[in-house]
């Protein structure tokens, strides 16, 4: 992977791809997706935690 | 031989899931195999905050959200998990909340001299992992220092705020995208992927650019023989 390379960049409308429920950070509130929810309480029921 | 595939990266300082959605999206790039090339793009989450608050991450996000404590002190435990699982020690306690825009300012001083990359990755892992102060331009001179750039030349380009148009330039680009949160990856100029999704979701991606070039048969991406041999 290269370092970066400044140019213009031309404005197109974007395709969106991959999982529209993937974390993200909007305004300063990160949302925690529900898949990733599950995942943590399904690692705590392993370690016993709950 | 084609050209590498161009990935620009909006991304914050302050942003959990930009650290998190980096390694995935290297992780991702790895499995792809082929050349990309990365140039990370400003965004600032929240431009209204102190460079210096009194008090915690859950703190501050409980006051601007209006949410108890402990539900934000969930998120924030989730958030740490989910970092833990691709080798990434986020602590929290110790996140120094801060404006991030002189940091924004490093980082195009960094790309100015061809390094964005591994300033990127050092002002995450002093904001997540380190503790570091990121908003202060004395904390940033010695960051960047560490790496091995000139002090004066940093502290000059930081006081000056030389850098500054190019900072709001990349936020105004974003709204001209319309994008609204980070990471946000747009590769090769046409694809939009917000978040940080999984290694497999952007090694698919990246593939699907790499097929589409492919089938072009006189494709710009496509470099000379010439070119190809520099």
């Amino acid at each position: 992977m290269t370092n970066n390379a400044t140019g213009s960049i031309k404005i197109v409308a974007l395709t969106p791809l991959g999982d529209a429920a993937a974390g993200v950070c909007d305004g300063d509130f990160c949302a925690v997706p529900e898949h990733h929810t599950q995942a943590v309480v399904n690692k705590k029921l392993d370690e016993d935690l709950v | 031989m084609t050209a590498p595939i161009k990935v620009d990266i909006w991304s914050d300082v302050q942003c959990p899931w930009c650290y998190i959605g980096k390694r995935k999206f290297e992780a991702g790039a790895a499995a792809f195999g082929g050349d990309v090339e990365v140039e990370y793009h400003s965004f600032e989450l929240a431009p209204d905050t102190p460079v210096d608050f009194e008090g915690t991450t859950a703190d501050y996000l409980s006051k601007r959200k209006g949410m108890p404590l402990a539900q934000v002190e969930q998120m924030m435990e989730q958030v740490t998990t989910v970092a833990k699982s691709v080798g990434l020690d986020y602590d929290f306690d110790r996140v120094h909340q801060t404006n991030t825009v002189i940091s924004h300012e490093l980082l195009h001083f960094a790309k100015s001299k061809g390094r964005q990359l591994e300033m990127k990755e050092r002002l995450l892992k002093a904001y997540f992992v380190n503790g570091e102060h990121v908003g202060r331009i004395a904390d940033l001179v010695e960051i960047a220092a560490e790496l091995g750039f000139d002090r004066a030349e940093v502290s000059d380009a930081l006081t000056s705020h030389r850098f500054l148009p190019a900072v709001k330039a990349d936020v105004a680009l974003a709204q001209e995208y319309g994008i609204n949160g980070v990471p946000f990856f747009v590769i090769d100029g046409k694809y939009g992927v917000s978040g940080a999704q999984e290694a497999e979701s952007f090694a698919n991606v990246l593939a699907q650019v790499a097929a589409e070039r492919e089938a072009e048969p006189d494709s710009a991406h496509k470099r000379s023989d010439k070119e190809a041999a520099r």
